[in-house]
């Protein structure tokens, strides 16, 4: 433009026109943010197909794969459907608010030239509730009816968890304004309330056959140790979309903030997930020397400071993550003596760890504010949020799993679950030219239960 | 035919049916069940396989 003509008017028209291509722009960034971390986190799902598969015994290898694919498929719509509208209804506790918006019948809820956000934000808690359900998937593998599963993990990964998200997740949810909780990387919400969940289901499920003789743990060996190490590293990586999805990317002046709307950074999620991941490796591989639980360690490191990653300094959260993968160990050992077989370990993993986590935040970060009129940061508040999250998981889970036992409709009977589930069921096997027989017996050591194996 | 829009000035939600909420309800009625119908052919297929497998 011609520096004769510019005028008062026409350089507020520029500015205008520059400030509407910049939050244009901005919008966009943070549909790109939220749409790759999205992405990353499928690779969750496809670690969580890797690791089940190989951890089941070669003639159910299929059925857990299945099992995973499924949840996916059956998750995502029914999150649509009604989990998104769960997550915007209660955070009040048990009460509905308004939130029409969020229902499958509204405008909002599909493509919207004024809404560069709301379907962004529904994906992201979408696979955060396919991850959820698939936390289930590990521990019943082998012994569970795939409808049962289905059934379960539905209520799981649309209903229970995002309660728990819009109780202690939401801006107006009851345990933030009440009791100060701070969860910003799911460590409650998810892990805990997923893993107790399945700790319901395992007591009305049962163990493998041939688990226990005269009540001593039995090894069942993965079918393939190499493919479950390689799914629990997929799930590493695809924790980093998880957690970048669970940070708040603001337009404006404002930047990233948490969850509870408290200002953070990716920096510090980026310090305190790798210490964590580092930590609860050591902690593991130190406790049992077993590949399994080394590379589990992984996730009970990256769990165990997920609920403080905004607060923790480094170092601390190293520790805390070399002492949980102690703790994690120790609680599975507790379980296995108990009787209660968890193919994965994934109550130790994802609800102990998840359960302790919360508390944690208590512990070390106590004190610290957070906005608004909401109460600070208190070991009280923690430790009674951990609590509910753990109840909220497990007595719908106990609950549900006990009226599908009451309905036979649990378990597979005990001629499929000798014969396989993936013969029987899916009509197909794994590895069709291999002769390799599916067995109880082992002669690798338990090294959670310390015993020397006994031969059937 | 089921366009909500005829221009694209001013556009806002711009999905099929999004100015009809009684058909958006019933997509969500159908989509509810396939998910229900679904589980119910895979209880159907476990019943008939383990009986065969008995």
């Amino acid at each position: 433009m011609d520096e004769a003509t510019l005028t008062l008017e026409s350089l507020q028209a520029q500015l205008a026109a520059q400030q509407s291509t910049f939050e244009m722009h901005q919008a966009m960034n943070v549909e790109v943010f939220y749409w790759w971390c999205t992405a990353i986190m499928l690779m969750i799902h496809a670690g969580f197909l890797a690791y089940e598969m190989g951890a089941s015994r070669s003639k159910n290898a299929l059925a857990a794969g299945i099992k995973n694919i499924l949840a996916l498929a059956v998750i995502i719509p029914t999150f649509y459907l009604f989990g998104w509208w769960i997550y915007n209804a209660f955070p009040g506790g048990l009460i509905p608010v308004n939130a029409s918006a969020a229902l499958p019948w509204s405008s909002s809820m599909g493509p919207d030239l004024s809404d560069m956000g709301t379907g962004i934000f529904w994906a992201a808690f979408a696979l955060f509730g396919a991850t959820t359900g698939s936390i289930l998937s590990g521990a019943v593998i082998e012994r569970i009816r795939v409808s049962a599963f289905l059934i379960l993990t539905v209520f799981l990964g649309s209903a229970i968890w995002i309660l728990a998200g819009a109780w202690g997740w939401h801006p107006d949810g009851w345990l933030l304004t009440d009791f100060g909780y701070h969860d910003v990387g799911a460590s409650g919400v998810v892990h805990a309330v997923a893993g107790f969940f399945t700790l319901g289901v395992l007591i009305n499920l049962g163990a493998r056959k041939g688990k226990f003789i005269n009540g001593i743990a039995q090894t069942i060996a993965p079918h393939s140790l190499p493919m479950t190490l390689i799914g629990l590293m997929m799930i590493i990586f695809g924790f980093f979309g998880f957690l970048g999805g669970c940070i708040i990317f603001n337009g404006g002046e404002t930047g990233w903030t948490t969850i509870y709307n408290t200002p953070t950074n990716l920096s510090a999620f980026a310090f305190n997930t790798l210490m964590g991941f580092s930590g609860g490796i050591i902690g593991c591989y130190i406790a049992t020397r077993d590949p399994f639980w080394t590379m589990s360690g992984g996730l009970v490191g990256i769990i165990s400071v997920a609920a403080g990653l905004d607060l923790y300094s480094p170092s601390l959260a190293f520790i805390i993550a070399v002492c949980m993968g102690f703790a994690a160990v120790w609680f599975a050992k507790f379980l296995e003596k108990r009787g209660i077989d968890d193919a994965v370990g994934a109550v130790a993993v994802h609800g102990f760890t998840g359960f302790v986590a919360v508390i944690l935040v208590g512990v070390f970060a106590g004190g610290t504010p957070n906005m608004g009129e909401n109460p600070e940061i208190s070991f009280l508040g923690q430790t009674l949020s951990a609590v509910i999250m753990a109840l909220l998981g497990f007595v719908p889970g106990y609950g549900l799993s006990l009226l599908l036992k009451k309905f036979n409709s649990l378990r597979v009977p005990e001629s499929a679950e000798d014969l396989g589930i993936d013969e029987v069921e899916l009509l197909a096997k794994p590895y069709p030219e291999s002769n390799t027989p599916a067995s109880v017996a082992s002669d690798v050591p338990n090294k959670l239960a310390n015993v020397e194996p006994q031969g059937i | 035919m089921g366009t909500s829009i005829t221009t694209w000035e001013n556009a806002t939600a711009y999905f099929t049916f999004a100015d009809s909420p009684v058909m958006l309800g019933l997509f969500a009625i159908g989509a509810a069940g396939i998910v229900v119908g679904l589980i119910a052919s895979i209880i159907r297929h476990e019943n008939e396989a383990f009986k065969k497998h008995k």
